[in-house]
């Protein structure tokens, strides 16, 4: 079995129980007059109904992979292409950062910081190349957003000094 | 307004310097992110999204066109010159156009496929210009029935055509439906789904969702993948021009491709990359020189005119219905709506400076692309030389602080930091995101069309079939939602016949 694919359907056939119980308990009105509820349980059923259709493709989809024949040793396996996927939990672990700090620390502060661990991420290794441009695409967003578009961006443990 | 006279004031609106510029910066960003593989022009187009907040919404929707017809443009150069498609509408491109340019023909190749844009951008303006008028005439006659007729019936289309199984996509769809349930109801004011939350009781936005999963979602794929240098194949001025038989062979499959694109574009899906195929396999059907494979211009000719062709189409639904039939729509949409304007069958009579004005700037820019594409197609696709990791952390910021920009609020950053992680793991798992989106766009307009089409009809479900059209457009569903399944079944049991 496709192992991802399954485990999604089965969380939205979760989430959809969820989502149709909770529809439940709201007022659904009659065909004349729908009230709020009646919607949301039509869309709850769907993600149940869908959800379970795609559980049982990817059921009959291993079925059908255990009952063919296994193939010969000589056929080597397709070679996937090599991911960098500890750049991806970086990334988020990353931005995830980023918000929760964005209040505490400010916008030009967590932004350069970001800026700086985002180019290493991507795998720029000069440190001093690695500051230089973050404060300076620091320095050009903050004229941009905060000066120029007016956008109240969080100035935190710099408020004093350029709040 | 009749036509002429809608198009003259579209033109005196366009013109304004402004717009101009507006124009002008859409081309070049949309040239840029056209080339620059990975980034495409929904993802640019979500990410600019916020911007456009502080701009008058028709120089937002001229900035958006621009974007939309200058990645088509832009993706054909990195297909010709690097075998890299620059962005999904260009796959096809890849196939003939860089065997053209190992054999030294790239030039011509740019050419062909510039001409080719330009020819079926102005083919598909002239039919948007005539349609969009005529269908929002039409529509006028639309009522709650009908409009969820043909939201229903675009999304179980979309669900038929994004490829792979359509059981996924109805999962998709009706995850986008339970999105756009979050917040507060409108009728009766009830909460649904906020959690107590007061910051959902406006609901899930568009923006945070779009920015997550087409933004933050191509940035954490990118970020993935192996990094390689990048080897340009050379391209002189003089090389530009295609020789008079390559002329001769591209101009037909230039018409048949804009023809196939018109179409395509109409009906809600990825049309821009359908069009392509159609038109890359009529081409091939067609193919009297036995080149296909080996560089045969028609197959650069056909497919590029299509997915510009494709572009000018999709607006028609959204102009004329106010209904998205794609993503990229989805997002234009959201400019509108941003600013309180909703689009649809009055637009033209209420808003005509920007009805006229944005059909009128996409001529301008379709032109401005085709002059400065061909002569500055060398230094466009240097771009493809920035790095990565001075490019995707800029995309990110844009990301950080649009989404902020518009209602100041850290709950879409959070949304669009979740969406951006279930948008990667959607793609890895290869789930099409695009019903989902517009699942979301169109699922509270559904919600209203159902409710107010149930009062009108006293809860009697047979309102949907009673009208005329509406029913011509619900048989169209039925017809696109279990007709391939019949047939591939009446093919199965007729194969099985003569061996029993």
């Amino acid at each position: 079995m496709n192992l991802g694919p399954a485990v999604f359907s089965g969380v939205v056939l979760l989430v959809g129980l969820v989502y149709g119980g909770m529809a439940l308990r709201m007022p659904r009105g009659s065909l004349a007059y729908p009230g709020p509820g009646l919607f949301p349980l039509a869309v709850g059923a769907l993600l149940v109904a869908t959800s379970l259709g795609c559980l049982a493709q990817e059921l009959r989809a291993w079925r059908r992979g255990r009952s063919a024949a296994p193939a010969p040793p000589s056929a080597a396996p397709e070679a996937a292409p090599e991911r960098d996927r500890a750049r991806t939990v970086a990334l988020t672990a990353l931005l995830a950062g980023y918000v929760l700090l964005l209040k505490t620390l400010g916008f030009p502060l967590a932004i350069c910081a970001f800026l700086a661990a985002a180019i290493r991420i991507f795998g720029y290794r000069r440190w001093a190349v690695t500051l230089a441009v973050a404060l300076l695409v620091t320095a050009c967003s903050y004229v941009a957003f905060v000066h120029w578009l007016k956008v109240p961006l969080p100035m935190g443990l710099l408020e004093d000094i350029l709040g | 307004m009749d036509l002429a006279s809608g198009l003259l004031h579209g033109f005196s609106v366009a013109l304004t310097p402004m717009n101009l510029l507006f124009g002008f910066m859409g081309a070049v960003i949309g040239t840029i992110v056209g080339i620059l593989p990975g980034l495409g022009p929904l993802g640019t187009m979500a990410l600019l999204l916020s911007l456009t907040y502080g701009f008058d919404p028709t120089a937002g929707m001229i900035l958006f066109a621009g974007i939309y017809f200058g990645a088509m443009y832009g993706g054909s150069t990195t297909s010709i010159l690097l075998n890299i498609p620059g962005e999904a509408a260009s796959v096809v491109t890849v196939i003939e156009g860089y065997q053209m340019a190992r054999r030294g023909r790239a030039g011509a190749a740019l050419a062909v496929a510039a001409v080719g844009s330009f020819v079926a951008g102005t083919i598909s303006l002239v039919g948007l210009s005539f349609l969009a008028p005529t269908l929002a005439g039409a529509a006028l006659r639309f009522g709650p029935a009908e409009y969820l007729a043909v939201a229903l019936v675009g999304l179980v289309i979309m669900s038929r055509l994004t490829g792979g199984s359509l059981m996924r996509s109805l999962m998709m769809i009706s995850i986008g439906l339970a999105l756009g349930t979050v917040g507060m109801e409108t009728v009766a004011g009830y909460m649904r789904y906020t959690f107590k939350q007061p910051l959902l009781a406006q609901g899930i936005d568009f923006l945070p969702v779009a920015m997550g999963l087409f933004g933050i979602s191509e940035v954490l794929i990118t970020a993935e993948e192996p990094v390689g240098k990048a080897q340009l194949q050379k391209v002189r001025f003089r090389e530009l021009w295609p020789t008079a038989v390559e002329w001769h062979r591209s101009f037909w499959p230039m018409l048949r491709g804009s023809v196939i694109g018109f179409f395509v574009g109409l009906i809600p899906g990825p049309s821009p990359v359908i069009s392509t195929m159609v038109s890359y396999s009529v081409e091939k059907r067609l193919d009297k020189h036995g080149e296909f494979g080996r560089g045969a211009i028609e197959g650069v000719a056909g497919p590029e005119a299509a997915n510009n062709a494709s572009v000018g189409a999709a607006y028609i639904p959204l102009m004329a219905l106010g209904i998205p039939f794609t993503p990229a729509m989805a997002v234009v949409m959201a400019v509108l709506l941003i600013h309180g304007i909703n689009p649809g069958p009055l637009l033209m009579t209420e808003k005509p400076d920007l009805f006229w004005g944005v059909i009128a700037s996409m001529y301008i820019g379709n032109f401005m692309l085709v002059v400065f594409n061909l002569p500055l197609v060398g230094v466009f696709a240097n771009i493809i030389r920035t790095p990565l990791w001075l490019l995707m952390p800029i995309v990110l910021l844009l990301c950080l602080v649009g989404v902020y920009s518009v209602n100041n609020s850290m709950l879409d950053l959070w949304l669009m930091v979740g969406f951006g992680l279930l948008g990667y793991l959607l793609r890895r798992l290869r789930y099409d995101l695009a019903p989902l989106v517009l699942a979301l766009v169109l699922g509270p307009m559904m919600e209203r069309s159902f409710r107010e089409a149930m009062m009108i009809g006293r809860g009697d479900l047979t309102v949907f079939v009673r009208r005329p059209i509406s029913a011509a457009i619900l048989a169209v569903g039925l017809a696109v939602l279990v007709l391939p399944t019949l047939i591939a079944r009446a093919r199965r049991l007729l194969r099985r016949a003569p061996a029993t």
